[in-house]
């Protein structure tokens, strides 16, 4: 009988912004190319259908040990994941991870962000990190931290207005992202500052 | 965006986001409603559409719903398609999570339910029971933007 293949080890997740990546140690065969399925199993699952699994069917019989599970992991509940080898007719037993992934676990980073000083008008380019994203940007004329203003930003667009400047003082902005499906925000990104130039763009 | 709303049942306030249920269910619905054979049968409207109920018996119909597809419609539609097994998936523990949120109305009493709405969702129950059970689970899943309308 075809001999057992050892189980798929350090199983765990990399999860950053909402994109979430599970990833596990490979299987070492000599002389064989090792393949692997990966499955999913979500709250309602363990409780309500028999602690049934679903299989991912990107991930399934993969030579990677990463397997992109963002779109399985849709709501916020807890979810368990699981990993199996395979190698012509021989398989392993189904690794599982420890412990549940819940997405709200996901760690946040600021938003890469982009100051534009447009003759007198502030704008600020921020990155596209998906629809789950918003984003909270603060804005204020350097030397009057007391009088910041906010624009909370639900679609990104290619560029948003934030104010018409004076001539002179400079413009400071920073930005932080929201995610309203596990409601909890990024840390602010750093500071830039602009000043508004006659119709050229200046940056300091 | 993945837009949280607050929901007013009445007395109950709950914040909830309906965008990835109405992603999901728009993926798989063209494929769930082709698979309902009966066309002249409804689960939720029959007799009488969910628009009825008063907005006061809001949180209670909605939580009896909640717990119908959790309990009975879900665990009934798994296909042999791969992808809308993933997305059922995907709904239910969406579901889940705003059941969840709903309990806290329903443990705080701001959930009452009122004898229209314990009378609707009989009767949803009763359209339920009339089919068998596959049948019934595909249909129900097939109506569900009936619902995430009438919550909306």
């Amino acid at each position: 009988e075809d001999a057992l293949l050892p189980t798929p080890q350090n199983i765990s997740i990399l999860s950053t912004n909402m994109k979430h990546f599970l990833s596990w140690s490979p299987v070492i065969v000599q002389g064989e190319t090792v393949r692997y399925s990966v499955e999913f199993q979500g709250e309602y699952e363990r409780d309500y259908a028999n602690e049934s699994w679903i299989p991912i069917c990107e991930c399934s019989l993969i030579t990677a040990t990463v397997c992109n599970i963002t779109e399985d992991i849709s709501a916020t509940v807890a979810y368990n994941l699981r990993v199996r080898a395979d190698v012509g007719t021989r398989r392993s037993e189904w690794g599982t991870m420890k412990g549940f992934f819940n997405r709200i676990t996901t760690s946040l980073t600021p938003p890469l962000m982009k100051v534009i000083a447009d003759g007198y008008h502030l704008l600020v380019e921020l990155e596209d990190m998906g629809p789950a994203f918003q984003f909270c940007v603060l804005y204020w004329k350097k030397g009057q931290e007391s009088r910041v203003q906010q624009k909370v930003v639900k679609e990104v667009s290619s560029v948003v207005h934030l104010d018409t400047m004076e001539a002179g003082p400079d413009y400071c902005v920073k930005a932080q992202t929201y995610v309203e499906a596990i409601n909890r925000s990024s840390s602010f990104s750093q500071t830039q500052c602009v000043r508004a130039q006659g119709g050229t763009s200046m940056w300091l | 965006t993945a837009g949280n709303r607050i929901f007013h049942f009445g007395h109950c306030r709950v914040s909830m986001s309906m965008t990835e249920i109405r992603l999901g269910f728009t993926a798989i619905k063209a494929n769930i409603q082709a698979r309902d054979p009966i066309r002249t049968l409804s689960i939720l409207s029959h007799p009488h559409s969910l628009h009825k109920v008063k907005s006061s018996d809001g949180c209670c119909i909605t939580h009896h719903l909640f717990n119908f597809y959790v309990d009975k419609v879900f665990k009934h539609c798994k296909t042999e398609d791969s992808f809308i097994n993933r997305k059922i998936s995907s709904i239910a523990n969406s579901f889940l999570s705003m059941k969840r949120k709903l309990r806290q109305c329903h443990e705080q009493n701001k959930c009452m339910c009122e004898e229209e709405s314990t009378e609707k969702f009989k009767q949803i129950l009763a359209n339920y029971e009339g089919l068998n059970v596959t049948s019934a689970a595909i249909k129900s899943l097939g109506e569900l933007d009936i619902l995430l309308d009438w919550m909306e």
